[in-house]
C-alpha cells in the first residue's frame, strides 16, 4: 500500500510516454488514503496520541489532580526496588512461559484431529472454537471462579478420585495452574489458524512419504512441522504478546486485588492498581512503556531466531 | 501457500498494534456537564451503593424536587470500587458532579487538592450536629464534607450459634486476652465446624482503635505516621498464636468466600467491623438475630471508640450552582423525611433533627441502641486520614493476609507495610 506513491513517481519520471497511467495511480492512492482516513484519524487520536502522552507521563510524578511533575527516570529506577513489581513480573513470566506453549500444543493437536475428513467436522470446529470467543469475557471468569472454588465442580470431581486439593481460588499454589487451564481452554483462535495452515500443505507430500514408508511421527516432524512453521511462528508470536496482556480474568477472579498472597498479581493488573487505585499515573505509564519495550524485544528475538526454523515456500535459501 | 513478504507484513502490523494497545489504559471518559442557566437549574448528584440505596435516593430526590421546584437533580450511581475510578477521571478532566456522596478515606485526596467546595462558605445548617463530629469533615479549618450519618466499631455475634455450642453471650466488657479466649472457645467447642472469627488484627480501623486505647495517634497533623514499627509488631503479635488454628478462619477460606464476608457466610461466630453492616449481614447469613457489643480493650475506661461519618456529602469546587448544591446537601442531611426514607441504611443519621424525626424498628433499632450504649465511651472522631489513605488501608489488609498465609513473618510484614506507607507519604508530600 505504501509503495504505490513511490512507484507512480518513478514511472512518471522514467517513462514519460505513459502519463495517463501514472495519473491513474495517483488517484488510486488518493482514494486509498481517503478510505483509510477514518481509521488513520482514530489511530492517531486514540492510540498514537495517548501513547506519546503516556511516554511523557512516565517521566513524571502525576496523580491526576495536579499538573505532572518532571522527575526524569525515577519511576523506572524505583520499579526495580518495588517488591510488588518484581512479584508481578514473576507471575506474568510464569504464565507466559507455561501457558503459551501448552495452549499452542493443544491448538495444534486439535487442529490435526479436525483436519481429517470425517462426518460432522464443521460442528466440532465450531464447538472447539467457541471457548476462545467467550473465554476472555467477564462471565467466564466468574464461572471459572465458581468452578474452582471450595466444593465447586472441580474440587468435587477431584475428590471423587481421591485428590483433595480444596478450592483452587484461595490457594496461592493453585491459582497459576487455574489461569493456565483457562488460557489453554481458549485454544480455538490459534487452532483455526493452524487448521488453515494444515489445509495448505499439499497432500502429495504425505502420499510420497507414505510410499517411502514414513510413519505418522516421521511425517509430522519432516512434513507438517516445517511446512507449518510460518503459522506456528505467527501463533507463537501473537499468543505470547497476548499472554503478556492478561487482565480481565485476573481482575475478576482476584476481586481486583491480585491475591491470594499476590499469586495472581499479573503485570497489567498491578499497572492498573498503581494508576487507578493509587493515583500514580506516572508510575503506571512507566510500567506500560517497559512492557511495550520488553514485548518489542521479545518480538525481535523471535524474528531473529525464526530464520533457523521457519521455512517459507518459495525460499531458495 | 504462504508468501514470505506478505506474511511478515501481516505479522509486523499485528504485533505493532497489539503492543500499542497494551500501552493505553482504559481511561473511560465521562460526562461532567453542568446544568443549563435557564430555570430550573439542574444539578448532578452521584453516589455509590446497591439498588436498595438507589431506590431510596430516588425517593429523596423526588421529595426534594417537589419542595424546591426551581432545582432539578440529575442522579447517577455506581458501585464503590468503580466510583473512585470515575471520580478520578472526572477530576482530571475538571468535571466532577455538583454534589457527591463521599467517603472519609478520600476526603484529603480531593479536599487538599482543591477539588471540593468549602461548605463553610455556603448556607448549610449544622446546628443539629454533634460538635465532635464536624471536624472529621474538615481539613485545615475548611468544612469540605458534611456527615450524613455515623457508624461505630463493634463486635457482631450470632446468639443462636453461641447457644447451640453452649457458650455464654459476651457482655462486651473484655480485654484482648479474654476476647482471644472467647474466639478459641468457639473453635474448640464446634470441632472446627465454626471458626471463632477472622483475624481482627488485619482490620485497619481496629488497629486504629487499639492505638487510641494506648493513647497513640495514627497520623500526626502533618500527615506523618504517629505510631512506630514496634507498635505495629505488637499489634500483629496479639493473634500470633491463633493464626493457623481453629480459632481464626484460614486465609484461603476467606479468599474463597470473597466478596461475601466469612461472618455473612456463616463460617465464623463473630466479626469486628462497622455497626451499619447489620442489614447486609442479616441478608447474607439468613440469621434470625445478630447482636452487637463493644470491642475489647485492656483499659476498661478507654475503649478508643468514636463515631465516624459513614459517609459525607460534598460539592465540587467548580460547581456553577453553589446555592442549589448547598440547599440539596442541607436537605439530605437535615430533613426528617429523608431520615424516614433511609433509616439506618446510610448509618445512624448524624443530624439530631433528622434522627429525631426517624422511627427506628427491628434491626435499625439495634444499631441505634448500640450507638447509644457506647455514648459515654465515645471520643472525638479522628481527623480525615492522610492523602492516599485508601491505598494504605488496602495494603494493610493485604499484608495482614500474607501474614495469615504464612508468606511473611510479623517483622517482615511490619517492614513491608512501613516501606509502602513511607513511600506513599513521600510521594504525596
Amino acid at each position: 500500500m505504501t509503495q504505490s506513491p513511490t512507484l507512480s513517481r518513478r514511472s512518471a519520471s522514467s517513462t514519460p510516454p505513459l502519463p495517463r497511467k501514472s495519473r491513474q495511480r495517483g488517484t488510486d492512492a488518493r482514494a486509498g488514503y481517503t478510505f483509510l482516513l477514518p481509521w488513520l484519524l482514530g489511530f492517531i487520536a486514540l492510540t498514537v496520541g495517548p501513547m506519546i502522552s503516556s511516554l511523557y507521563l512516565s517521566f513524571t510524578n502525576y496523580n491526576l489532580f495536579e499538573p505532572p511533575k518532571w522527575i526524569g527516570l525515577d519511576n523506572y529506577t524505583t520499579l526495580f526496588q518495588d517488591e510488588r513489581f518484581l512479584q508481578s513480573v514473576g507471575v506474568t513470566v510464569g504464565y507466559v512461559v507455561f501457558g503459551t506453549p501448552l495452549k499452542l500444543a493443544a491448538a495444534l493437536a486439535v487442529a490435526m484431529l479436525l483436519n481429517s475428513k470425517r462426518r460432522g467436522q464443521g460442528f466440532y470446529r465450531s464447538a472447539f472454537y467457541a471457548p476462545s470467543l467467550i473465554g476472555a469475557s467477564v462471565s467466564i471468569a466468574i464461572v471459572w471462579k465458581a468452578m474452582f472454588g471450595d466444593s465447586g465442580p472441580v474440587d468435587q470431581g477431584l475428590s471423587f478420585f481421591g485428590i483433595n486439593l480444596g478450592g483452587w481460588v484461595g490457594n496461592p499454589a493453585m491459582t497459576m495452574p487455574m489461569f493456565i487451564l483457562l488460557t489453554v481452554w481458549q485454544f480455538g483462535a490459534p487452532m483455526v489458524i493452524f487448521l488453515a495452515g494444515l489445509k495448505q500443505i499439499p497432500g502429495e507430500l504425505y502420499e510420497a512419504a507414505s510410499m517411502d514408508g514414513a510413519g505418522p511421527v516421521r511425517k509430522f516432524f519432516n512434513i507438517t512441522w516445517p511446512m507449518l512453521s510460518p503459522v506456528i511462528f505467527f501463533n507463537l508470536l501473537m499468543e505470547t504478546i497476548h499472554a503478556f496482556q492478561i487482565f480481565a480474568s485476573a481482575y475478576i477472579i482476584s476481586n481486583g486485588e491480585g491475591g491470594p498472597a499476590g499469586s495472581t498479581l499479573f503485570y497489567t493488573l498491578y499497572l492498573y492498581l498503581r494508576g487507578f487505585s493509587d493515583f500514580r499515573m506516572g508510575y503506571a505509564s512507566a510500567m506500560a512503556w517497559l512492557l511495550v519495550i520488553v514485548v518489542g524485544i521479545i518480538t525481535l528475538i523471535f524474528f531473529r531466531t525464526s530464520k533457523s526454523w521457519v521455512h517459507y515456500s518459495g525460499d531458495s535459501r | 501457500m504462504i508468501n514470505r513478504r506478505h506474511f511478515l507484513t501481516t505479522v509486523a502490523i499485528g504485533t505493532a498494534s497489539a503492543a500499542a494497545l497494551s500501552a493505553c489504559g482504559n481511561g473511560s471518559s465521562s460526562s461532567g456537564q453542568t446544568g443549563s442557566a435557564d430555570k430550573p437549574v439542574t444539578i448532578n448528584y452521584t453516589w455509590w451503593g446497591n439498588d436498595d440505596r438507589a431506590e431510596r435516593t430516588r425517593k429523596a430526590i423526588a421529595l426534594f424536587e417537589s419542595k424546591n421546584p426551581d432545582i432539578k437533580v440529575n442522579g447517577n450511581f455506581t458501585d464503590f470500587a468503580g466510583y473512585w475510578q470515575k471520580r478520578a477521571t472526572e477530576a482530571a478532566g475538571g468535571g466532577l458532579p455538583d454534589v457527591m456522596q463521599w467517603d472519609l478515606s478520600y476526603l484529603r485526596d480531593y479536599g487538599q487538592r482543591n477539588q471540593l467546595l468549602d461548605l463553610g462558605t455556603v448556607k448549610i445548617n449544622t446546628d443539629a450536629f454533634e460538635k465532635s463530629l464536624l471536624p472529621s469533615g474538615q481539613i485545615k479549618g475548611k468544612q469540605y464534607g458534611i456527615p450524613t450519618s455515623t457508624n461505630a466499631f463493634a463486635v457482631y455475634y450470632d446468639p443462636a450459634k453461641l447457644s447451640s455450642l453452649g457458650i455464654a453471650e459476651p457482655t462486651g466488657k473484655w480485654t484482648y486476652k479474654e476476647f482471644n479466649e472467647f474466639l478459641t472457645q468457639v473453635g474448640a467447642k464446634s470441632n472446627g465446624a465454626l471458626y471463632g472469627g477472622t483475624d481482627y488484627t488485619g482490620v485497619w480501623w481496629m488497629f486504629n482503635i487499639w492505638l487510641r486505647q494506648n493513647k497513640i495517634q495514627a497520623f500526626t497533623s502533618e500527615g506523618k505516621l504517629g505510631f512506630s514499627k514496634d507498635d505495629l509488631k505488637k499489634w500483629w503479635n496479639l493473634t500470633a498464636n491463633l493464626r493457623g488454628t481453629g480459632t481464626i478462619i484460614p486465609e484461603d477460606r476467606v479468599t474463597q468466600l470473597a466478596p461475601k464476608s466469612p461472618f455473612g457466610s456463616n463460617a465464623t461466630a463473630t466479626e469486628v467491623t462497622w455497626d451499619n453492616f447489620m442489614a447486609g449481614y442479616l441478608g447474607d447469613s439468613g440469621a434470625k438475630e445478630l447482636k452487637l457489643v463493644p470491642v475489647p480493650s485492656d483499659d476498661p475506661d478507654n475503649l478508643g471508640l468514636f463515631l465516624k461519618p459513614s459517609m459525607l456529602m460534598v460539592a465540587s469546587a467548580k460547581t456553577k450552582f453553589k446555592d442549589a448544591a448547598a440547599r440539596f446537601i442541607d436537605f439530605m442531611v437535615n430533613d426528617p423525611e429523608v431520615g424516614q426514607i433511609f433509616k439506618t441504611s446510610r448509618g445512624v443519621p448524624a443530624s439530631k433533627t433528622q434522627r429525631d424525626g426517624t422511627t427506628f424498628e427491628g434491626t435499625d433499632k439495634l444499631v441505634v441502641d448500640y450507638e447509644k450504649s457506647i455514648e459515654k465511651y465515645l471520643k472525638d472522631a479522628p481527623e480525615p486520614p492522610i492523602v492516599g489513605f485508601g491505598t494504605l488501608e488496602a495494603s494493610f489488609k493485604r499484608i495482614a493476609s500474607d501474614l495469615n498465609y504464612g508468606k511473611l513473618t510479623i517483622d517482615g510484614a511490619a517492614d513491608a507495610w512501613f516501606k509502602e506507607a513511607e513511600d506513599l507519604i513521600k510521594q504525596n508530600a
